[in-house]
């Protein structure tokens, strides 16, 4: 029979090393007293849009951020378990925090420019790891607003103060800061959430094209942005994942009732 | 008229998943107007194996159903179509189970065809291919309509359907007429009722397609109540 349409998907519980970025095993994440992770195991693609959904609260923020050890800076936090980039455990003590953070960056709900101009907020990251060489700090911000699309918009105007660009130039400059970097997974936190439905619709779209260089995974809260720009989305309930697989098959036919009743608004 | 176009959304993506589900409607649609077109040959030839190949195509057209169901559901689900986007969508899925719907009345002609049951009747022939030409015609006409969402030719197509229903009833009395003659033959001449029935049907069908083009381009709905 003739295929009309080709969607390629992964099986996240059967991926080889090479199709994955992240591997987590038996994470658990306590605040305190209070468990906000308990027992997750996942694979998560390379080269894909992952999309972390659930309630406020639920623990996804919380589990994007034990990805690039966000959650080491707030009191209390303990983790055990492992996650893995490629191959190595990022919680071994060995491992270097600040170089981890230039492989994997973040991106968070509101955009955070620096009271600077573009260039120089572009650049920061670079000048922190000792970059000077101006050749190489122009080439690198080029590269990162042109993978932004925001080149054409902000190219007259490096030099004027980042804080004059609108909300969603702003995320877009943020996320051209992380690519600056290189990063090999960029982490995503309610990117849009401040944003209006156009600049929500340019970031989306930048996601897709960014999967092509790197890993993206996003938290949100909106269902429907979930459904628009992930390949694979993970829904997570009270800490726990209830239910991941690819995007086409959780937002068409859940496995489970949970799933299914959350993403149909029906859960309370 | 109500505004359409395909190729503007910001997601590439998105622009290239409607194009895509718009043109596999189309495959389906050349899929039937060959197997339409392939019966008639096969009726004005007693090509039986021909006829048999007919049959057996249609398996594909179903599955080419079932494949466009599921990609409907699927950037429903993902896209959250509105306005014109729901509307193509809406038209995609209602003219598809159309079509699946003529390849079943196809593929009645050509097991009549296939079973050598057509009666020895050169009139009944020269008849059931004039009728099936005319549907063969219009169904060209609606798939154009439909790859150029052109309202104007979908609205003159829709008119065609009367033509085919006048066709259908000098055809029926006349195959009464010859029936009365024919006792003896009486199964294949209910059968070759039914393949007229199954012409008129597409033609039914067409018409129903040309009224999803209307109310996808104009965004009105123009079905009889």
């Amino acid at each position: 029979m003739l295929k009309l349409f080709e969607h390629d998907k992964l099986d996240v519980n059967n991926l080889t090393p090479e199709q994955t970025a992240i591997e987590v095993r038996k994470l658990n994440l306590h605040f305190g007293e209070k468990q906000v992770l308990e027992d997750i195991n996942m694979l998560i693609p390379k080269n894909q849009v992952t999309a972390l959904i659930g309630q406020s609260g639920c623990g996804k923020s919380s589990l994007i951020s034990c990805f690039n050890r966000m959650n080491d800076l707030l009191h209390g936090c303990e983790v055990s378990g492992q996650v893995l980039i490629s191959g190595n455990d990022i919680y071994h003590r060995k491992q270097n925090v600040a170089t981890l953070r230039t492989r994997v960056g973040m991106v968070f709900q509101k955009p955070n420019p620096f009271p600077m101009s573009v260039f120089e907020n572009v650049a920061y990251g670079l000048k922190l790891q000792g970059v000077q060489q101006r050749r190489k700090l122009d080439d690198a911000v080029e590269q990162a607003l042109r993978e932004t699309g925001l080149w054409k918009e902000v190219r007259d105007r490096l030099f004027e103060s980042a804080l004059t660009l609108s909300g969603g130039q702003q995320q877009r400059m943020v996320i051209a800061r992380a690519l600056a970097l290189k990063p090999e997974i960029l982490l995503l936190d309610e990117p849009t959430s401040a944003l209006d439905p156009l600049a929500t619709l340019h970031i989306e779209e930048l996601l897709n094209q960014l999967k092509m260089q790197h890993t993206v995974i996003i938290v949100t809260h909106n269902m429907q942005q979930a459904a628009r720009v992930s390949d694979y989305t993970a829904f997570i309930h009270e800490g726990k994942i209830i239910e991941y697989s690819d995007s086409d098959s959780l937002f068409t036919m859940p496995k489970r009732k949970q799933t299914e009743s959350y993403i149909t608004g029906r859960y309370g | 008229m109500a505004y359409i176009e395909i190729n503007t959304h910001i997601s590439v993506g998105f622009n290239k998943e409607l194009e895509d589900l718009k043109n596999s409607v189309l495959t389906m649609g050349g899929l039937l107007e060959q197997q339409l077109s392939d019966t008639l040959h096969a009726l004005k030839t007693n090509n039986a194996g021909l006829a048999e190949k007919v049959v057996i195509n249609d398996r594909e057209i179903n599955s080419m159903e079932i494949q466009i169901d599921e990609e409907c559901m699927r950037i429903i689900a993902r896209r959250h179509p509105t306005a014109s986007d729901l509307r193509l969508i809406m038209t995609i899925a209602k003219a598809t189970a159309d079509i699946e719907r003529m390849g079943d009345e196809i593929e009645r002609v050509a097991k009549l065809i296939s079973h050598s049951n057509v009666p020895d009747s050169e009139s009944l022939k020269s008849s059931m291919l004039v009728i099936g030409e005319h549907v063969l015609d219009m169904l060209k006409d609606t798939l154009d309509a439909f790859a150029r969402l052109d309202l104007e030719a979908a609205q003159k197509t829709y008119q065609n359907d009367e033509t085919i229903d006048a066709q259908y009833k000098d055809l029926l009395s006349i195959t009464i007429l010859e029936m009365q003659q024919h006792s003896d033959e009486l199964e294949n001449w209910l059968e070759v009722l039914w393949a007229l029935r199954s012409f008129e049907r597409i033609g039914d069908r067409c018409k129903n397609v040309c009224e999803y083009v209307i109310f996808l381009v104009e965004g009105s709905d123009n079905r009889e109540i």
